[in-house]
């Protein structure tokens, strides 16, 4: 039996606008997703904001209900068997929030002990163990007001895993952290892997899914556009190369002339500071650099190169043809 | 259980003692009430009911120390981003909630205990009771009704976010369907039959008659009676309101 198991699982919220005629719409955050992750795997959902991610990982861990669908934890149906899912699975969520700041990270971690019924024999000793886990000893009777971000999210994956749980969810856990701190959080996570927990981790961070995950699905729109190991991610994209254009100013009419090159697969832009960069996929082989030069004469550019496509660029490919 | 419940009105207490508005609020509001009743009722000149009304003035000060207490802790836990977690908790959700509701409550029994001595300080209100034994039970007695109470309250906080301005437009309601505010024999009798149902109602008149009567074991029995009906009637509504939350995907919104 599979860790979790999901079946056309969907999931509306409604909303209201306007206030005297009122009218009600609904959004779709989730549309028929459908996986498994197997026991002791590290499973990867990567998405844009909005893409499902945490709706997914709320429904799992029994926060939400599903509009359709069916999800299984461990054999246990989060929407009806709430409890049996809450005894035996972890959360942890990225950002500041979740902790009670004006306590100190033992008062939170033996709140959240009693609540998580830690038996209390082992209550210090997994305390203990825990804060040599995620580099927090020494500093755990300081107020988490006084926590930086990386600390308060090592302090949550603590909180997550007080319980002993079999199946952890990390929901964007290194979001916001500075380049630091999220190496710090990733070679926690890389840790809980290598014990054999089962996590379900979601990300927009490429590097942090290929560096961890086992097999991910790229989710957009509420549906999941791919899904296999990073390897077999990145083999979608290995047919073509990667060309970067540094520019300033280069407006859309440019973009589209570029795109209606023949040999163009594909054209996003990303901003780095004040630049802009161009992203160009092309058919290995083809020679553009000329031609793209070409089209953007008299905009002003930096730096031009060549490279082989990354899990990032399968990742945009994906996520831009949903 | 017991462990989660103890551990949530340490918690609670902590978190309320680190925030220094909280504090001197606790500190300044038992001199206002003791000062309101002193001058409210004008009865200078009979001690007996000048000792009734700051006992009056006391229970209104603790309800509204546990309404508003109770209605801004949940309201925090929305802030804090603790809220889902809570929920998420293996423990039945009314015993992480009802902490919050008496941990409030017994800083509202620290209201009373200030509020008389304020009045004492102050105004030489006399503190005689007559029965102190029955008053030691009579006091946690009312904490429970009014906490219990605050549980009820608390479970509608957990479906809508204004859960502090909710918990400010239930303070005079309450102050005045229990009598507390002015007598109910100046009111209409179907106010009194409301205040039936209102724990301070039984709570507040376990504390007077525990202090100046002879009937105080009846309302200490009616107020742990209310007590067990509140936990029953939140434990209730705490399961379907947060179901009701599981549906609508609002347990996160600020």
């Amino acid at each position: 039996m599979a860790a979790i198991e999901v079946t056309d699982l969907c999931r509306r919220y409604r909303t209201h606008v306007g206030i005297v005629r009122r009218r009600r719409t609904d959004v779709q955050a989730l549309a028929g997703i459908s996986f498994e992750v197997e026991r002791g795997e590290l499973f990867g959902l990567l998405g844009p904001n909005g893409a499902g991610k945490t709706t997914t990982i709320k429904i799992l861990t029994t926060l939400l209900l599903p509009s359709s669908g069916t999800a299984r934890v461990l054999g246990f149906d989060p929407a009806r068997q709430a409890g049996e899912v809450r005894r035996r699975v972890g959360h942890v969520f990225g950002g500041d929030r979740g902790l009670y700041d004006r306590l100190s990270a033992l008062d939170n971690l033996r709140y959240f002990a009693d609540l998580y019924r830690v038996p209390v024999r082992e209550k210090r000793a997994r305390i203990d163990s825990l804060l040599e886990l995620v580099g927090l000893k020494g500093r755990e009777r300081e107020r988490v007001e006084t926590y930086s971000r990386g600390m308060r999210q090592r302090l949550h994956i603590a909180r997550g895993l007080l319980h002993d749980p079999d199946v952890l969810f990390l929901d964007e856990p290194t979001i916001g952290l500075d380049p630091v701190g999220a190496r710090e959080v990733r070679e926690t996570i890389a840790g809980l892997r290598d014990q054999g927990k089962t996590i379900l981790l979601t990300t927009h961070y490429m590097y942090e899914a290929d560096e961890l995950c086992q097999r991910l699905a790229v989710i957009a729109g509420g549906r999941f556009v791919a899904s296999g190991t990073p390897a077999e991610l990145k083999a979608r994209v290995l047919d073509r190369t990667v060309i970067e254009i540094e520019s300033f100013g280069v407006g859309e009419e440019a973009l589209d002339r570029l795109r209606a090159l023949p040999g163009v697969l594909s054209v996003a832009t990303e901003q780095r500071d004040q630049a802009e960069l161009i992203l160009v996929q092309s058919s290995v082989g083809s020679e553009l650099t000329r031609a793209l030069l070409h089209e953007l004469e008299g905009a002003t550019l930096g730096k031009v190169i060549a490279r082989e496509p990354t899990l990032e660029d399968a990742y945009v490919e994906l996520v831009q043809t949903a | 259980m017991i462990r989660a419940f103890a551990s949530g009105m340490r918690v609670h207490v902590v978190q309320f003692s680190r925030n220094p508005f909280d504090l001197s609020g606790v500190f300044l509001w038992p001199i206002l009430y003791a000062s309101i009743a002193y001058y409210l009722l004008d009865a200078k000149h009979d001690p007996r009911l000048l000792f009734a009304s700051s006992l009056g003035a006391a229970v209104m000060l603790m309800w509204s120390l546990v309404v508003i207490g109770s209605s801004s802790a949940l309201e925090n836990q929305r802030w804090l981003g603790t809220l889902e977690l809570l929920v998420a908790a293996p423990v039945p959700f009314a015993v992480v909630i009802a902490p919050i509701c008496v941990a409030s409550g017994f800083v509202g029994a620290y209201g009373i205990a200030a509020t008389l001595v304020w009045g004492r300080l102050l105004y030489g209100v006399p503190l005689v009771i007559a029965h102190p034994f029955a008053f030691a039970v009579a006091l946690p007695a009312c904490v429970l009704a009014i906490g219990m109470l605050g549980l009820v309250m608390a479970s509608t906080f957990v479906l809508y976010r204004a859960a502090f301005s909710l918990g400010l437009a239930l303070q005079y309601p309450v102050w005045i369907a229990t009598g507390l505010l002015v007598p109910l024999s100046t009111l209409p009798a179907f106010v009194r039959q409301i205040g039936w149902f209102l724990g301070p109602y039984w709570g507040f008149r376990a504390i007077r008659e525990a202090a100046l009567g002879s009937r105080a074991w009846t309302y200490i029995g009616m107020s742990v009676a209310v007590s067990a009906a509140y936990f029953v009637v939140g434990a209730i509504f705490l399961r379907l309101f947060v179901h009701v939350a599981r549906s609508r995907g609002s347990l996160k919104l600020t």
